[in-house]
């Protein structure tokens, strides 16, 4: 088992430096020079030929690539000396580098924007699991049934709008149209600020995420469980006059969840990765606001810190899951 | 003052109606069955001199609230060092707000205009016989955030720092300071020169004296720019300054994280005193930068609670009636003296035949429809390089008429100066739909003229494009565009940004020199007539030469919720007058 | 195991993946005269929900595929119009003529855009060409990517088997959406310069971003299959006999493969339908021609004021999108062994 961890960690980590070197070769070999958006926000549009020379000598652009990935991650471990214009500035480790256009270091930025993301991707994940489980086992349970059919093509209906219009509107009719009460005032506050403020204001971003994510869930819930319900042991179990919601819940649902499982794991790493649209439409000042921001403004350093990040979360997550599947399901052995 | 990236493209194509009859008269609110008619800004601007603090109170004015500002399509300052400031949005913020300098604007809440009162000094500042030399004294009780005095000494380091080639080019300093100041020749700014100060600033006492190297006698006016204000000696190193500087204005910064939002909460430090022209109402003022037009509307359109106290400094233009009558007052349409235009690349398109059928080829009113623009709301078609209200200006038509679009005409030129079927290549964004469909537009109405079109997509800051020499792109088109807001009501800062060679902003890249000649004499004439003479400029700049087609004088649109009291515009800013909102209990 | 899906917050499901369950559809197949995809034919046929959603979907293929000839047959065009003409700027930009406020246009059946009063009818249309051609173009390059190396993993095993596991593991591990928001300026900036290629460059980027995410999840499945049919009599006798490892991969392995492949495809289409309109509003995509992605969101405002506008597209998407997913699940259905009506 443990030997197991470490070689899954090994083989992440080593996915985790394959990313990022990704990222530094996508900026570094793209169609301008990584120091042009540095120069050019600088100068305010006025980036000579000269300058940008400048930029990226201080930057450490016309070192070779290899040189500058390696004082990269060392930067990460150990931490190092930034220049930052005509100044010089500190950055222990684990140092992901200088936003030029925040005028921050990228880490502070990383930690300060983690809760928001974290918050918001774990009520979603929740909610996915929380809806779309129970609605699975219901369609399961009367397959074929006119139930079943609405079930599963209402979800299906919803999820086919694409995410932003549904979450644009949800917000405008609850919060503009109607002035729902609680729904309507979404935002993000701290947990720490004001917990109930914070539960309330992601209320509606987490409907948004797991009414739309659920529907996977119920049409996997449902899958998994016809099958199961047409074991064996289940007619055994039937058989040997167990109640009927025992029968469900507690033979066929537990073996029905372990797929469930290994998808809920992905989809949680994705959500920890950013929450784009839920943050974009909803305006939370998270991971992947952030990386969309910086996208546009072409800051490398947020680009790779959000890569990696993600890769980070992702490689962990997908861990987890297969710990979590070996205990589920006692045949999978790790190995 | 430049228009930020995404606006100044949007206004690249979005430009115009066709109307005449809209030329003239402006200011009747409510005419016709229209939302609204152009506006034309009000000509020059009052001069109190000895206007002392505290501001005289808004009527109704009330103290608390929270104020939301929604600033949609438009990314927001890089960042807030006051010597960096020169975009319509982030000054009018900072100037309002946070920044003090040595002159400010400020409303008359009789007449509605905007007029030039002292701000740090004591006065408008003195100058000697022949504007050489400007006189201002600072008064002894304004305060930084941090309660420490602001001084002389520390408004010559703010004067200097705008030498500073290096860490800010492209600013206002080096525009009006460098260009007039005395600090001698090759002079960098405290940070690279030697010796750091400059000579031609003497500090004495509270006395601030600044020697010129020719007449400059828009010397208050350009006061009110930050470029113009303090620094503090310590701790102020560019750009890691431009992330949160020291405030001295009614509001300090809290937050600013660039294109998404800055918050500001009252700086407990200024007295309203030592202001003549600001006030602080509201508790807390957050900006949320780049946000979704359409949600943005939705929201001032809903008088919800979270629209109630929230401003948008851009009303969609398909959304105007409905705003206007759901806003009613707090619907506003700002005059600015803001002009678009197009530039045909003067070294290419040598025959003014050419550029002439430019002027009628492009399809005013459908590109501007298609851009999100109102006709004769937020658009006039435009003839002179100098907008309506700057004195001096004379009426003229570079070509005897109002240009309209007339593919026919265009062809008829094109066919006299034996181009036809001459290619024009331009850029246009692709990143919104509304700007894709302009460019549909733009190149349809080139294309009936009888060009060929070759429209090129293009994403980044177009004035970078345009001031990058060794860009394929920019070598490849030789039709670009710039839209110009004069920096005070001044032609010097209208007429020589766009047509002197070497400017940033002139992207014709215009270059003669019977027209640099009379720029350069101009500012040495006698006051009273070089109004007047920059009039006569344009006109012959306009009729010999047509460099830079006027597309359009620009009116906006802002809007409020029903809980924001004060709300009006800024004449001189072309923004919203944030010094004097509050908020409604 | 499972797979990459692509939550609500990464633009649809791209998730390919048969619901678990109908995993080794060929253990129990050979019992009968009748070959598995017959049986699954039979049954289909039986299926009105599917036979409906199959109507539903090829309708809409016509559509796309005669989207040119249907534009002259109502006689409209994707140019621009005149708004300066056609719309009123005291009413919103709305059409005068026409819905929402008019009645029924027979110019344009579909009425006009606010804004560039460009038929919408035409628009409608080209969308659906656009959109349907992405998404199969899509399809078709993630499942060649996805079934080559998924049998090459399954079928040679070992070193190559886990370097590809790993290259799946790797693109799982990649946020999709800010590489798609990286790689899709740098894509169109290259080709900024031939504005003759740019429509094209921008679709082929597009499509290339697509697939390039999404070709996993058959990889894996293909994968999966193969390592359970490689130790079947009828492969090992092909061995035997001395057959070439590509043959034996084309001819015995591929058509075994064939139901579960076409379970993937059935729903990967609607998947890259809708990620296509999700990555339209962070900018990416085509910009150029005509997308339902596109429309809906140059129409996201018009939900009040102009109904007719807003739906228009979206339906086009939904009942698309329901449809494809409604004849994947069928699909599926069909060809699984277990399930008995």
């Amino acid at each position: 088992m443990f030997a197991y961890i470490v070689k899954r960690l090994l083989a992440g980590l080593v996915v985790v430096v394959l990313i990022s070197m990704a990222v530094f070769a996508l900026f570094w070999f793209g169609p301008e020079s990584p120091a042009r958006p540095v120069c050019e926000s600088k100068t305010g549009g006025k980036c000579t030929e000269e300058r940008l020379a400048n930029f990226e000598e201080s930057l450490g652009y016309n070192n070779p690539i290899y040189e500058e990935y390696g004082k990269y991650v060392k930067g990460v471990f150990v931490g190092r000396e930034l220049t930052v214009g005509t100044q010089k500035i500190d950055c222990d480790a684990p140092c992901l580098g200088y936003s030029f256009k925040n005028n921050t270091l990228v880490w502070d930025d990383l930690v300060k924007r983690m809760p928001a993301t974290v918050s918001v991707a774990a009520g979603g994940a929740f909610l996915y699991l929380a809806l779309g489980i129970p609605i699975g086992v219901a369609a399961a349970r009367r397959r074929g049934s006119l139930t079943d059919k609405v079930l599963v093509s209402t979800f299906l209906v919803v999820s086919s709008v694409p995410y932003y219009l549904f979450a644009l509107l949800a917000w405008i009719y609850c919060t503009l149209v109607f002035e729902i009460p609680v729904l309507g005032s979404s935002g993000y506050t701290p947990f720490t600020d004001n917990p109930w403020k914070w539960a309330t204001g992601l209320l509606l971003p987490w409907l948004c995420l797991g009414l739309f994510g659920c529907t996977q869930y119920t049409r996997y819930t449902r899958g998994a469980m016809v099958e199961a319900l047409s074991e064996d042991y289940i007619r055994t179990a039937k058989a040997k006059g167990l109640p009927a919601s025992t029968v469900v819940y507690r033979h066929g649902l537990r073996s029905a969840l372990v797929p469930v499982v290994t998808v809920f794991g992905i989809d949680l790493g994705v959500l920890l990765a950013g929450t784009i649209f839920t943050e974009k439409i909803f305006e939370i000042q998270g991971i992947g606001l952030w990386g969309l921001n910086a996208v546009g403004a072409k800051d490398l350093q947020v680009v790779a810190a959000t890569a990696l990040f993600g890769a980070v979360v992702m490689v962990v997550s997908n861990l987890l899951v297969d710990l979590v599947y070996s205990v589920l399901d006692p045949r999978v052995r790790l190995s | 003052m430049k228009r930020n990236k995404t606006l100044a493209v949007v206004a690249g194509f979005a430009l115009a109606g066709s109307l005449a009859a809209c030329g003239g008269d402006g200011g009747d609110d409510n005419a016709g069955d229209g939302p609204s008619k152009f506006i034309e800004a009000g000509s020059g601007f009052e001069k109190i001199a000895d206007a002392t603090g505290p501001a005289p109170e808004v009527e109704g004015s009330q103290v608390g609230g929270d104020i939301t500002v929604h600033i949609p399509l438009d990314p927001g300052p890089e960042n807030l060092d006051p010597t960096d400031g020169w975009s319509v949005l982030g000054n009018s913020i900072q100037q309002a707000l946070t920044h003090r300098s040595l002159t400010q604007y400020r409303r008359n809440a009789e007449s509605g205009d905007m007029e030039l009162v002292p701000d740090l000094a004591t006065d408008l500042g003195t100058p000697n016989d022949d504007y050489t030399e400007w006189k201002f004294t600072i008064r002894d009780d304004a305060t930084w955030e941090n309660g420490k005095p602001i001084t002389a000494e520390e408004i010559k380091f703010g004067i200097e720092r705008s030498f500073d080639v290096e860490n800010f080019p492209g600013t206002p300093g080096q525009e009006y300071s460098v260009k007039n100041i005395d600090c001698g020749e090759g002079y960098t700014g405290p940070y690279s020169s030697k010796p750091a100060d400059c000579s031609g600033i003497t500090v004495d006492g509270q006395d601030i004296t600044i020697k010129m190297t020719r007449p400059f006698p828009d010397m208050d006016f350009w006061g009110s720019f930050m470029a113009m204000g303090p620094i503090p000696l310590e701790g102020s190193e560019p750009p890691a300054y431009g992330a949160k500087p020291l405030s001295n204005g009614p509001y300090k910064i809290q937050e600013f994280r660039p294109n998404e939002t800055l918050v500001l909460a009252k700086n407990p430090e200024w007295k309203p005193e030592s202001d003549p022209g600001r006030h602080q109402y509201a508790d807390t003022w957050t900006f949320k930068f780049d946000a979704d037009q359409e949600k943005v509307d939705a929201i001032l359109l809903s008088d919800s609670a979270e629209s109630q106290t929230a401003v948008s400094n851009r009303v969609g233009a398909t959304n105007v009636s409905k705003a206007k009558d759901a806003l009613g007052d707090n619907f506003i349409q700002q005059t600015g003296q803001c002009v678009s235009y197009l530039a045909p690349d003067y070294t290419k398109i040598t025959d003014i035949k050419i550029r002439k059928a430019i002027a009628y080829a492009f399809d005013y009113e459908n590109i501007w429809l298609a851009g999100g623009q109102v006709p004769n709301v937020t658009r006039i078609p435009a003839s002179t390089i100098m907008p309506p209200g700057m004195s001096g200006r004379k009426e003229y038509q570079p070509d005897g008429e109002q240009f309209t679009f007339d593919p026919e005409k265009a062809k008829s030129l094109l066919k006299e100066a034996g181009a036809e079927g001459y290619k024009l290549s331009f850029i246009y964004d692709d990143s919104a739909p509304e700007l894709v469909d302009a460019n549909a537009q733009q190149v349809k109405g080139f294309e009936a003229a009888g060009f060929d079109v070759e429209a090129i997509a293009y994403q980044e800051d177009a004035y970078e494009l345009f001031g990058n020499k060794t860009s394929p792109i920019n070598k490849k088109l030789n039709l670009r565009t710039v839209n110009w807001c004069s920096d005070w009501p001044s032609a010097y800062t209208m007429i020589p940004p766009l047509v002197t060679k070497g400017s940033q902003y002139n992207t014709a890249f215009f270059d003669e020199q019977e027209v640099q000649d009379r720029i350069d004499e101009i500012p040495t004439l006698p006051l009273e007539e070089q109004a007047g003479a920059w009039g006569d400029l344009d006109e012959m700049i306009g009729t010999e030469y047509l460099p830079i087609i006027p597309t359009a004088y620009r009116n906006d649109l802002f809007g409020a919720g029903s809980k924001i009291g004060g709300f009006t515009g800024d004449a001189a800013m072309s923004a919203i007058n944030y010094k004097d909102l509050y908020v409604v209990k | 195991m499972s797979t990459p899906t692509m939550g609500s917050e990464t633009v649809g499901h791209l998730s390919d993946e048969t619901v678990p369950g109908d995993e080794p559809p060929a253990k129990k197949r050979q019992v009968s005269g009748k070959s598995p995809i017959q049986i699954a034919l039979g049954r289909l046929r039986k299926d009105k929900v599917a036979m409906t959603c199959f109507t539903i979907v090829m309708l809409f293929v016509l559509v796309a595929i005669f989207a040119d000839v249907l534009q002259n047959l109502f006689d409209v065009t994707t140019e621009p119009g005149n708004p300066a003409q056609q719309l009123n700027p005291m009413n919103e930009l709305l059409p005068y003529k026409g819905p929402p406020s008019g009645g029924f246009d027979p110019a344009h059946p579909f009425g006009v855009a606010p804004k560039t009063a460009t038929d919408n009818l035409a628009v409608w249309l080209a969308g659906c060409r656009t959109s349907l051609l992405i998404a199969s173009l899509a399809t078709l390059v993630a499942s060649i990517i996805g079934i080559t190396l998924g049998l090459i993993a399954g079928f040679v095993g070992g070193v190559v088997d886990k370097a590809i596991s790993f290259v799946i593991d790797f693109f799982l591990t990649i946020p999709f959406l800010l590489l798609a928001l990286t790689l899709a300026p740098i894509i169109n900036q290259r080709f900024a310069l031939k504005p003759d290629l740019y429509e094209k460059a921008q679709l082929w980027s597009l499509v290339a971003i697509l697939a390039f995410f999404g070709w996993m999840g058959v990889a894996r499945l293909v994968r999966g299959e193969v390592l359970s049919l490689r130790e079947r009599e009828f492969i090992l006798s092909a061995r035997v006999i001395g057959m070439p490892t590509t043959r034996i991969m084309v001819k015995e392995l591929l058509p075994n493969l064939v139901a579960p492949i076409v379970v993937a495809v059935s729903l990967m289409l609607p998947a890259f339908i809708a990620a296509e309109a999700g990555l339209a509003y962070l900018g990416i995509g085509i910009t150029q021609g005509n997308s339902w992605g596109q429309t809906i969101l140059r129409a996201s405002n018009y939900y009040d004021d102009y109904a007719l506008y807003f739906w228009e597209p979206l339906l086009g998407i939904v009942i698309l999108v329901v449809a494809l997913n409604l004849l994947g699940d069928a699909i599926r259905d069909a060809v699984d062994p277990k399930t008995r009506r």
